[in-house]
């Protein structure tokens, strides 16, 4: 039995996240015994994406296009820019129906254990859209974790150094959270930045 | 040291690094006061809810118990001690040097509480110190200096090489592993003169000429123990300034 070809689909599948041998071999088995079409539909899908996608010129996420359909819709507000870690966070801002303004995504963050800085997050690309002078706010709405914040600071000092309004998204309780089940460093932060009533 | 099978709680801990582990967990670096550097599989903590999602951050105070034996023990609980003021801009990115210091000259499994304690000790700073107050350069040397000693790399700048007291208007050269030679020293030898040599023992770095002669030493003996391997952090805040 020559199986040169399902080890290579098994260790192919090992490429994705938290994807270890076991699992791997089981989706394998599964495409090739149970779901053939799914099977060929993955193929094709994945064939097509690499071919047809790359990032948008203007907010760097996927798209088939140039420019994605956001950044030209005339409906969006050109004068906001939203600057978020990953395409998965611009869908949730997305969400909240609250923001019509327009995105940059980082596809990362600056993670100084990690070595990624500027250059790796190639952070050229974000000035080079943040001098459009239609312009008039970044928002910068990268997490609350460490390498967030670190992302944050370095973004706000760029920005502000070429004449932009930077704002941070606020932080605090969430909606509808008590206190008392709350945790402690929340609860530090918001007192540390609260604000007069 | 530490091997068999093991149970520990309320054990003051700081998060060096945390890394990806599986569906929903991970795998932290965390730097204990008793049991020095450890790794430990912290389940479930990429899940949405998990309570750990907000305890398991660098530069907290963390309170945290384990179990299990060999490379990798399983995070039993976590807490804070206390909440200090998450850091920020050029104060988080010396946080983060001071981990790599850590995760790249301390191997595992070595317990360290009088580092520790300076450790605990330079983020507090970094953390709840105005501003103003705050010398960067300062507390960046005392620690690597400190860290060196801890390790067993100590540096002699009170005599010379060959126990002999320090004439302060001569002129030494540093060299790792030996010390202080009298001589002019040539290229890439750092250099000093003797009453340099013993401000720099001193910690009193109020000249800025020492303070300078401070960073390069630390520069060269942190390189010379690294064995070539590249400081990341260092790299990446040098960028950052050059933005």
């Amino acid at each position: 039995m020559n199986t040169g070809v399902l080890d290579e689909l098994v260790s192919a599948l090992r490429c994705l996240p938290s994807v270890g041998p076991k699992s791997a071999q089981r989706m394998a088995f599964h495409l090739l015994q149970r779901d053939r079409a799914g099977a060929d539909r993955l193929a094709r899908a994945l064939g097509d994406a690499l071919t047809r996608l790359h990032n948008c010129a203007r907010c760097n996420t996927f798209t088939e296009l140039e420019v994605c359909e956001r950044c030209s819709s005339p409906r969006r507000d050109a004068s906001q820019l939203c600057v978020v870690e990953t395409p998965a966070d611009m869908l949730m801002m997305e969400q909240t129906h609250s923001y019509s303004g327009l995105y940059f995504c980082l596809m990362g963050r600056i993670a100084p254990l990690e070595g990624v800085g500027p250059k790796e997050l190639r952070l050229d690309r974000l000035l080079e859209r943040a001098a459009d002078p239609a312009v008039r706010e970044v928002i910068l709405a990268t997490n609350f974790t460490n390498e967030g914040e670190a992302t944050a600071h370095y973004l706000g000092e760029m920005l502000r150094a070429r004449g932009l309004a930077v704002t941070r998204i606020a932080r605090g309780l969430p909606v509808g959270g008590e206190l008392e089940h709350t945790d402690i460093g929340t609860i530090a932060q918001a007192l540390s930045e609260r604000r007069p009533a | 040291m530490t091997t068999g099978k093991q149970r520990v709680d309320g054990q003051p801990a700081f998060l060096l690094q945390a890394h990806p582990y599986r569906e929903t967990s991970l795998v932290v670096d965390v730097f204990s006061r008793d049991f020095g550097r450890i790794g430990l599989v912290a389940r479930g903590a990429k899940r949405p809810r998990s309570q750990l999602r907000g305890v398991l951050v660098e530069f907290q105070p963390l309170d945290l118990g384990w179990f299990g034996a060999g490379e990798l023990r399983t995070l039993a609980r976590a807490e804070w001690q206390r909440a200090w003021p998450m850091l920020s801009g050029p104060r988080l990115l010396l946080g983060y040097y001071l981990n790599e210091l850590l995760q790249r000259l301390m191997v595992r499994d070595d317990a360290h509480p009088a580092l520790f304690d300076l450790y605990a000790e330079a983020v507090q700073k970094l953390a709840l110190a105005p501003a103003e107050t705050v010398r960067h350069e300062a507390l960046l040397r005392g620690f690597e200096k400190a860290l060196l000693r801890e390790l067993g790399y100590g540096l002699t700048l009170d005599h010379d090489a060959n126990g002999d007291a320090l004439d302060p208007q001569a002129r030494y050269v540093y060299k790792p592993e030996l010390g202080l030679l009298e001589g002019e020293g040539s290229g890439d030898d750092v250099s000093m003169t003797g009453a340099q040599a013993l401000a720099l023992h001193e910690d009193d770095y109020a000249d800025a000429q020492v303070a300078r002669l401070a960073k390069t030493l630390m520069r060269v003996l942190i390189a010379h123990y690294l064995q070539g391997q590249e400081l990341r952090t260092r790299r990446v805040f040098i960028e950052l300034q050059d933005l």
